[in-house]
């Protein structure tokens, strides 16, 4: 896993979302729970897909599919912690696009988590790869690292 | 990212079988990319509690999840009954890192593979400590390849 650019300063991410734990979020250790990470940087991309992409999931002819993720857990958080997830995008092909992200605590500047998301744009109908449609390109080239 | 892992179930010396539910799949009509970490992380646990005497309630060392990854081929979804195919790739003093793969039931490629690093803490202090012996005999038996 040392291929995983490792970007951990709020300063590097261009798109912000904020989001607030839930009591359910803890497993039985009392911290967020490993898996749910991954639900809050999900909760990130997508809504970078819906508002920079313009994506509406319901009628698009190309959707975008998660191909690879990947997530370095550094401390661990709890509930009732406010969060803020920071995306930024590390690479563009002509199907697919990487994700870097981070998430943080409110307040601290050292992320409690990096994690990396690889889309591959599809037809809705076939679900073969088809170029990254042009508004979506527009929003990765302006968020690109 | 891109650690070439194997697809093939002889690879994977622990099969678990997971039902799918209803609410796993998301909009898409597919099980959620998400969902599959809990698949991940409850097929460890039970091998863990199982194999390797594991009391999640009372027991002074317990596993931190430290670092997963899952690359995905081909979808699931529910009402899909899958199989979990679990190794172990390196076992540390303290460490431990699972291989894991989705079969479709039955199915002798994957459809999705990852890995998930565990680092075995004291419950109290959260230092990392030497894995129990009991949890380390388990995991040894993971090491062994079918083929």
């Amino acid at each position: 896993m040392s291929e995983i650019a490792d970007i951990t300063c709020r300063e590097d991410f261009t798109f912000w979302y904020a989001m607030a734990t839930r009591w359910n979020d803890n497993d039985q250790l009392g911290h967020v729970n490993n898996v749910v990470y991954y639900s809050y940087f999900e909760a990130c991309v997508v809504n970078f897909v819906q508002t920079e992409c313009d994506n509406d999931w319901m009628k698009s002819p190309c959707l975008p599919y998660a191909a690879e993720t990947s997530c370095r857990f550094l401390r661990p958080v709890a509930f009732p912690s406010h969060l803020d997830v920071g995306l930024t995008i590390t690479h563009i092909g002509r199907s697919s696009v990487k994700y870097s992200l981070a998430l943080f605590a409110q307040g601290d500047e050292e992320p409690s988590a990096t994690s990396e998301w690889v889309h591959v744009w599809v037809d809705r109908n076939d679900e073969r790869p088809v170029p990254i449609p042009e508004t979506a390109m527009n929003a990765y080239t302006r968020h690109k690292k | 990212m891109s650690t070439e892992q194997s697809l093939a179930r002889a690879d994977y010396p622990h099969i678990a079988t997971i039902p799918t539910r209803w609410a796993d799949n998301d909009i898409y009509g597919h099980v959620n990319n998400v969902t599959y970490y809990a698949y991940f992380d409850t097929v460890v646990n039970n091998y863990l509690i199982e194999h390797g005497g594991l009391d999640i309630v009372n027991a002074p060392v317990i596993g931190v999840a430290v670092e997963t990854m899952c690359r995905f081929s081909e979808s699931v979804a529910y009402p899909e009954t899958i199989e979990l195919g679990l190794g172990v790739a390196k076992l540390g003093k303290t460490s431990v890192r699972y291989e894991l793969a989705v079969f479709r039931l039955g199915g002798e490629e994957a459809v999705a593979s990852g890995h998930f690093v565990h680092v075995f803490v004291d419950r109290t202090s959260n230092k990392p400590v030497p894995i129990p012996a009991p949890i380390r005999t388990a995991l040894e038996r993971l090491m062994e390849n079918e083929q």
